[in-house]
């Protein structure tokens, strides 16, 4: 028997259309340990076929309580906790926090220690979006950016752990300022030391490095059909559903929403450096991926300038030895890598917290899973979850 | 893109006096929804009544551009309380719920309040509004026990469906803090020096976390 070409015809539209076949629905676990999850993220989907359904995120396996352990720790203990929500970007969860209590306390910080506090946060963004350029296409089947990405990301952490002595974990700032360089010796002779011997200068090496590094990522993954064909138009999101779910950060601007907190919050002197907010057109996948690459482009700049604008001077405001934070309610917020991370702080004029909530951006950022999953088919499933970037430590706090 | 954005923190902080664009941009908002308005450190807080509390969230969305949703939450207010440092001040025993809308442009916000009873904790749901709220009210009613009326589905979270309680509440005790109590600030030792309180350091090292008992 041959087929014809008519044939063919009619049996592919026959077949987009299958409007005989009945199919049973199929509920499909995806995870909790599934690579593209980072970390413990379970989905139940209802699948038809190739497509899915009623998508539920099913969150807390990493759920820590840090709200209810701030409320028994002191200010200094808790920065040794937040360091640990979004652990991609460590540092960049501590300035909210430490901002909002020295909102609080109506602490001046030392010009210098907020340039110090600007270089290692957009050093964290660097580190963090690296991580995304490394496993996003990983979790589409290329292998080979992760080692370009993630080369480039232990030049950043090498950097960080000189100044702060923790890769992933710096717990570096201080309420006032930041804390004396690592190897500084013994805090109870109250020796400050400076940011450590030659780090501005390896620092402004090491941007030449991940500029190069952009070029290359953007060179190998852009270039590539398959992953093209991934990620073009694929999970399309509009910009008001992600304002009413609250997805903030790279996700918001992808979908052409030019809002970036370091241009509107004073948490840090962003004010004085120059550099674009990078915004995508359509809002799908592609133009996820392309924001970030975008971002550690700035990010690098943003360095640079610091460096060249770096204030001498102290690195601590005088502050009490026993840190008592007046009565008083703040929000402040920060844009971290992820998106909109903030601190709700509520003193009631103790030496730790009232009431802290934790306002972390890949919760919201999720949130919008079953939306955006909805009649998606399951490869797609990964290409649009790896495009959100999300830690769920993150979420689960 | 000019870095000369204006920033209302930065200017309140200024003119600490004068009314600045943020209390201004808040009056404006509580007049909007019937509230008052309260700004201080650089956020502005609206006390809305509960009754009216999805009336005013959509208010403040529809005629102020408020149209991103920041987050939703709860302060448990309480002298009864089971770890922790207790309040200062005598306070009712009530739930304050909390959420922030922010705008897209100015980066203007607004977190709006209401109080809400002890006793049986209820209020609308802000679902209806922003479908980002499901989650945030349904980690409050884990946390909190508040019931969110006319919410798609308050099933747990964050909590295992057995877990019985809600842990943010003040009155819910830290199990490893009733079996001992450490490394809180419950046991903070002062620092040898330490006369008093107001004593200025260059460095704040922080209390000393170590075990007393080790």
């Amino acid at each position: 028997m041959t087929i014809t070409d008519q044939d063919l015809v009619r049996h592919l539209s026959e077949a987009s259309v299958s409007v005989e076949l009945e199919t049973e629905d199929m509920t499909l676990n995806i995870g909790p340990q599934h690579p593209s999850t980072h970390g413990v993220l379970r989905l139940v989907a209802k699948v038809d076929g190739e497509r899915a359904y009623d998508v539920k995120p099913v969150i807390g396996y990493m759920h820590r309580g840090y709200e209810k352990l701030a409320e028994v720790r002191n200010y200094p203990q808790i920065t040794a906790l937040i360091n640990r929500i979004d652990w991609v970007s460590g540092y960049a969860n501590e300035i909210p926090f430490i901002v909002a209590a020295e909102k609080l306390m109506e602490i001046e910080v030392p010009e210098r220690a907020q340039y110090i506090r600007l270089i290692l946060t957009e050093m964290a963004r660097i580190s963090s979006h690296m991580v995304f350029m490394a496993s996003y296409p990983l979790e589409l089947g290329a292998a080979t950016p992760l080692f370009f990405a993630l080369r480039e990301r232990e030049r950043v952490l090498d950097l960080l752990e000189s100044v702060t002595g923790g890769r992933f974990h710096p717990n570096f700032n201080r309420i006032g300022g930041v804390k004396p360089a690592a190897g500084s010796g013994s805090t109870m002779r109250k020796q400050i030391q400076d940011l450590p011997k030659g780090f501005l200068e390896e620092t402004r090496t090491a941007m030449d490095f991940i500029d190069e590094a952009c070029d290359q990522i953007e060179d190998l993954v852009a270039g590539n059909e398959i992953l093209l064909a991934r990620t073009k138009g694929i999970g399309v999101l509009p910009a008001d559903i992600l304002a009413a779910y609250g997805v903030s950060g790279p996700n918001l601007r992808a979908s052409g929403v030019r809002f970036d907190l370091r241009k509107v919050e004073d948490y840090l002197p962003y004010d004085r450096f120059d550099f674009t907010i990078p915004v995508g057109r359509n809002g799908d996948c592609w133009d996820r991926w392309w924001v970030r690459l975008e971002e550690i482009r700035q990010s690098a700049a943003i360095i640079r300038q610091a460096i060249d604008g770096i204030p001498t001077g102290p690195l601590q405001a005088k502050v009490p030895k026993i840190i008592k934070v007046p009565a008083g309610e703040t929000y402040v917020r920060a844009e971290n890598p992820k998106g909109e991370m903030g601190y709700y702080l509520v003193s009631d004029g103790g030496q730790g917290p009232y009431r802290l909530k934790i306002r972390s951006a890949s919760f919201s950022n999720i949130s919008i899973l079953p939306w955006a999953l909805e009649g998606t088919i399951i490869p797609d499933i990964i290409a649009i979850m790896g495009s959100l970037d999300f830690v769920l430590g993150d979420v689960d706090r | 893109m000019s870095p000369s954005d204006t920033t209302e923190e930065e200017t309140v902080e200024d003119a600490a006096s004068e009314v600045g664009p943020l209390e201004a941009f808040a009056s404006e908002v509580a007049e909007a929804v019937g509230g008052t308005a309260e700004v201080a450190f650089g956020t502005a807080k609206i006390k809305v009544s509960a009754d009216r509390w999805r009336d005013s969230v959509q208010t403040a969305r529809d005629e102020f551009g408020l149209v991103f949703f920041s987050w939703l939450s709860a302060t448990h207010w309480s002298n009864e309380v089971a770890v922790g440092d207790p309040l200062g001040d005598e306070t009712t025993d009530r739930y304050e719920i909390l959420c922030t809308l922010s705008d897209l442009s100015e980066g203007r916000r607004v977190t709006l309040s209401a109080d809400i009873d002890a006793e049986s904790p209820c209020i609308e749901s802000l679902v209806p509004a922003f479908p980002g709220a499901d989650w945030h009210e349904r980690e409050s009613h884990d946390m909190f026990g508040i019931v969110f009326d006319g919410h798609p589905g308050l099933e747990p979270i964050y909590l295992p469906t057995y877990f019985v309680g809600h842990p943010l509440r003040k009155t819910y005790p830290l199990l490893s803090r009733e079996v001992k109590p450490w490394p809180g600030k419950v046991d903070v030792e002062a620092m040898p020096d330490e006369g008093d309180d107001g004593d200025e350091a260059d460095v704040a090292d922080g209390p000393s976390t170590e075990n007393p008992e080790a």
